[in-house]
This record gives structure tokens, C-alpha cells and sequence, in this order.
């Protein structure tokens, strides 16, 4: 296993090599590129050059960072009631004000028939993500809106880009987008940026534009043709990025950036971001924006400067990110403590809560084994 | 007797010798050691009151990661006022109130689960102190630095005086620790020389 892994570790330094050379070879072939990148599921090339290294904007002494995030309890049917909470953190956190952060929870209790079901199916799994999603950036839009003037960052975890049902009709997949363009809308209006934060993302989409600029640009030819970066995560890439500096920027592949977010105005481009101080090993993060801030150089180097200085107060992750989830965390004391509270004011109305036969019999077994003997 | 603008914290656990409250944020004097507290009694006009005798600070991962970071005040200020970090103060019960008079001995049943602690005023603590026989009951704590814990409680009861009565409150104290500690000459010398110390203070 020993010798396994070395030799991995081994391909991978040397893949990771192959990778950063090509970055150096095709810097200036973005412009050629950029049509047959997207059939390619690669990274879309922007103006500036793929090796392109933009250092550490000087950051604000005074700007505010409001950051929301969410997590769930799914609707169990084998419950004694069917319902779904989704919570929603947010802090606002003002840099340079000497203020405590603005914290808030925010639950949303879904039991009523009409806010269980959508389309007769139940509202859970990806359905309640998606809902989630919905709210983390309606609760931002929200905040941004009453924020008094002055800049303004709005931080999600994660992506820009909803992951929506591809199985379900393109409609219904445009009206939950529609739904999440509208809220990047309000932020936009109110004069904020955005801005989505994935910390060690996995995401290969510019070691697949380095193959495709390997092969002449041929999309034909990196379908077919194996590509020795495939697995290589472009963070990898990216270490060589100075300390507070970011890549170039590019666009995401994803289908549902070109089918939906790019015809309002709303495309979603990345780029890769070292959030480490001088003299530290790197920690590289991947940042989403939607075009407005892309394409704003000032808006732009608001958003790497926050990041940057929010993710230095605890490291490597974004402080008002981090808080955002603590404040968004329901526990398994707070889960049993809103089931009572359910369970209870059933019992006040003469319903006696009854969860089915595989619940009841979990909660026994799982309450803690006892053995006797041997 | 009631004062609810001075708050402690709520009840977390309790006994009849002496309960554990929980508070979020640590002002300058609330909760102080060895200062007069006081919970209301299961019966309507009762209470129960108390020393403090230890003020503590759980544990919490995500603040350790600040500690040699130097965080920006925001940082602090979230972490002190929104952050729910439990402070556990305990309290070692002295006495009781029926609503008329105020009893030097244990109650017959502690505070309940939430319930609130105020800390006492000074007409409060005049009232608790126009006698001493609560000392027993701290000397004879088990769970309490006890001789320290009779100093400091003496000297806020010394200072809830007017400035003419303190020397005499604490000589009269000091009479009756000599009387209670008279086979224990150590520990009384040890008491009696943090009762200068606080005479000296007030």
C-alpha cells in the first residue's frame, strides 16, 4: 500500500507539473478556446490570460460582509408528524466598525398540505435543497437591502450555480432558477456584490481547458482522446498563486450557467484564489461571481479583498461564512426538542402523536445496548 | 425586596446547599465572588439567598482558534455578545425569606430549573447581614473556598453601609468569628487578617 501511494503521489506531482507548464504554453490561447470549451465541460476562457495573476487589492478600511447559510430536517414519514424545517443563518459583520456582528436564525416550518407538496411530489431531498437555496439568498438579498450605503459583500458557501432536477421539464427547472436569479437581482439593486466561497473545491474544469488547449482547441479530439489531467483538481494548479493573489477569471461550464444565467445577464465566473499570508503554505479556495461583478473592476476587487480578509481573521475559511452555519446548525437536542414541542401541542388538541412501527422500534435498539454475560 | 433590573442569570441545576446559573455575558460587576444573590422561593414572596463563589467559562473550540490570533474587535465583540458561550456561576445557599422575616439556614426546597437570580441591593444585603449567623453555613462549606468567601461577602456587606457603620460591622463580624473559630486559632488568625484587609478597602 506504502509503495501504492508513493507512486501516486509521485504521478500526481508530476501531473500537477504537465498541468502548470501547459498554463504557462497556452496562456494567450483563451480567445481560441472559448467556443469549443463549453461542450468540453471546460473552464470558459474570459480577456485575460489562463496564467493571469491579480495581487491583493488594498482592502477597504470600512465594509460590511454579509454572509447566510442553511441546513434542514428532512421530512421522515416514519415520524409521528410530516414536516420540514429549514433554518437559515446570517451575520453581518462590518469590517473596521468596532460593532458586534449582526447574528440571526431564521427557521421556516414547513406542515401545511400545500407547503409539503409542490406538484403532488413531497417536498425533500434535492426539492428541499432547492428550497433552501432559495431562502440562504432571498435572506441575503434581504439584508443587503437594508444595509446602509457603503460597500457591500454578500457571501454563500459553495456555488452560485443551483443544481436543479435535469429529469424535471425545462419550465419548471426556469422558474427555481428564475426564483434564484431574482433574489442575485435585489443584491445587484442594492448596490452589493456577491459572491460564492468553496473552500478546497474539487472541481476540474481548467485542467480540462489545459487538454483542450493541448489538442489544437479540437473538441472532437478531447472527447475522444484520454485526458491525463482528468482527475487533477485545479487547486493543484493554483499553488503557485502568491499570497492573497487570484487567477485569471473564467466562466463555468455548467449547463445550467449557459441555459439560464447567461440570458439574464447573470453568468456565473470563478477563479481560484490563494488565501494564504507571506511565508505560509498556500490554501487555495474557488470564488464564484455573477457577470455584474465580474465585469466591475472596482465591484471585482471588493470581493477578492473581503474574501481575503474575512478568511484571514480564522485562517482559511470565511468568518462570516463560518458563523452563518454555526447560527444555521439545528443539533439532535435541538431536533428532539422541536419534536416534543410538536408532539406536544398535538396532544393539547386531543392527537396523539404516534410514530410508525420501524421508528419506534429504532428508538428502542438505538438507545443504547446492553449486554449481559459473555 | 424585589429587584428585577439586576439579573444574574437563570437557574440551571440546584440543591438545598447550593445552585449552578447560567449567564451569557459577564458584566463588570455581575456575577462578582463572594457578592449577595438572591432566587425566588417556591412559595409566592419567599427566596432564597446566596453567596457566589465561583464564576466559570466553558470550554469552546472555535474561540481557542483566536486565542493567539489576535482577532479584530468585531471578532470579540461577536464572541462575547452573540455567541452563546455559557457562564456557569455557582452560588452556596446562606439563608432564606419567608416574606416577613429572613432566616440564616438552609431552605426546604431549592430554586427550580430557570428560574431567575438577581443580584441583591444594598437594603437587600443590610437586611441579610444585621446578623451573622449565615457564617456557619460558609464555614462549613465543603464545595466553597470558604474563609475567602466570608472575607469578600464582608466586605460588600461593609460597603452596602454608610461610611460610619463599616469599621463597627466588621469589628462586631470579627467578634463572631472569634466565638465560632475559638478551637481553631489558625484558620481564625488566617480570617482575621483578611478582615483588616477589609477594613482597609471600604
Amino acid at each position: 500500500m506504502g509503495r501504492e501511494l508513493a507512486a501516486r503521489h509521485h504521478k500526481y506531482d508530476s501531473l500537477v507539473k504537465l498541468a502548470r507548464h501547459w498554463l504557462e504554453k497556452y496562456a494567450d490561447r483563451g480567445e481560441l478556446l472559448r467556443r469549443s470549451a463549453q461542450p468540453v465541460r471546460a473552464a470558459i476562457p474570459t480577456a485575460e490570460p489562463l496564467n493571469f495573476h491579480g495581487p491583493l487589492p488594498p482592502i477597504p478600511p470600512r465594509f460590511t460582509v454579509v454572509a447566510a447559510d442553511g441546513s434542514q430536517i428532512q421530512p421522515d414519514r416514519h415520524g409521528a408528524v410530516l414536516y420540514y424545517l429549514i433554518n437559515i443563518g446570517s451575520l453581518v459583520y462590518r469590517h473596521g466598525s468596532g460593532e458586534a456582528p449582526l447574528a440571526c436564525s431564521e427557521p421556516l416550518l414547513g406542515y401545511a398540505e400545500e407547503e409539503l407538496y409542490e406538484d403532488g411530489l413531497l417536498l425533500s431531498g434535492n426539492l428541499l435543497d432547492l428550497r433552501r437555496d432559495i431562502a440562504e439568498v432571498t435572506r441575503l438579498a434581504d439584508l443587503c437591502a437594508s444595509e446602509p450605503h457603503g460597500p457591500v459583500v454578500a457571501l454563500v458557501d459553495g456555488t452560485l450555480l443551483l443544481w436543479v432536477l435535469e429529469e424535471r421539464s425545462e419550465e419548471w427547472q426556469r422558474t427555481q432558477v428564475m426564483r434564484y436569479l431574482d433574489q442575485l437581482g435585489r443584491i445587484q439593486e442594492s448596490g452589493a456584490a456577491v459572491a460564492a466561497f468553496a473552500s478546497r473545491p474539487r472541481r476540474s474544469e481548467v485542467s480540462r481547458l489545459l487538454h483542450l488547449a493541448s489538442v489544437d482547441g479540437d473538441a472532437q479530439r478531447a472527447i475522444r482522446e484520454t485526458n491525463p489531467l482528468e482527475h487533477l483538481p485545479d487547486r493543484a494548479i493554483f499553488e503557485t498563486l502568491p499570497p492573497g493573489a487570484r487567477s485569471a477569471l473564467f466562466i463555468s461550464p455548467a449547463s445550467v450557467n449557459q441555459n439560464f444565467y447567461q440570458p439574464a445577464g447573470q453568468t456565473v465566473h470563478f477563479f481560484y484564489l490563494n488565501l494564504s499570508a507571506e511565508e505560509e503554505e498556500p490554501v487555495i479556495a474557488r470564488v464564484e461571481v455573477p457577470a455584474w461583478v465580474a465585469e466591475q473592476p472596482d465591484q471585482l476587487a471588493l470581493v477578492h479583498a473581503a474574501v481575503v480578509a474575512q478568511a484571514r481573521i480564522t485562517g482559511d475559511y470565511p468568518y462570516a461564512l463560518a458563523r452563518a452555519d454555526e447560527l444555521a446548525f439545528i443539533s439532535a437536542p435541538e431536533r428532539e426538542a422541536l419534536e416534543e414541542m410538536i408532539a406536544t401541542s398535538m396532544m393539547r388538541v386531543g392527537v396523539m402523536p404516534t410514530p410508525s412501527p420501524k421508528a419506534y422500534y429504532k428508538s428502542l435498539t438505538r438507545s443504547g445496548r446492553r449486554r449481559y454475560g459473555r | 425586596m424585589k429587584n428585577v433590573n439586576l439579573r444574574v442569570g437563570r437557574v440551571l441545576r440546584a440543591s438545598t446547599r447550593g445552585f449552578t446559573i447560567g449567564c451569557a455575558v459577564m458584566q463588570p460587576d455581575i456575577p462578582a465572588f463572594g457578592s449577595f444573590v438572591r432566587a425566588d422561593g417556591a412559595t409566592p414572596r419567599s427566596a432564597i439567598y446566596g453567596l457566589i463563589y465561583d464564576v466559570s467559562l466553558e470550554d469552546d473550540p472555535f474561540v481557542r482558534q483566536f486565542i493567539s490570533a489576535n482577532p479584530p474587535e468585531e471578532v470579540v465583540r461577536d464572541q462575547r455578545q452573540n455567541r452563546q458561550v455559557p457562564i456557569e456561576v455557582s452560588v452556596l445557599t446562606v439563608g432564606c425569606a419567608d416574606g416577613e422575616h429572613i432566616y440564616h439556614c438552609l431552605p426546604a426546597q431549592p430554586p427550580i430549573t430557570l428560574d431567575w437570580l438577581y443580584q441583591c441591593d444594598e437594603e437587600e444585603v443590610r437586611a441579610f447581614t444585621a446578623r451573622f449567623d449565615y457564617f456557619r453555613l460558609v464555614l462549613e462549606a465543603r464545595e466553597a473556598p470558604a474563609d475567602e468567601l466570608l472575607a469578600a461577602s464582608l466586605r460588600f456587606a461593609a460597603a452596602a453601609r454608610p461610611e460610619e457603620e463599616r469599621a463597627r460591622f466588621l469589628t462586631e463580624a470579627g467578634r463572631e468569628l472569634s466565638r465560632l473559630l475559638a478551637s481553631d486559632l489558625v484558620r481564625l488568625e488566617g480570617l482575621l487578617r483578611r478582615l483588616r484587609a477589609v477594613t482597609e478597602v471600604v
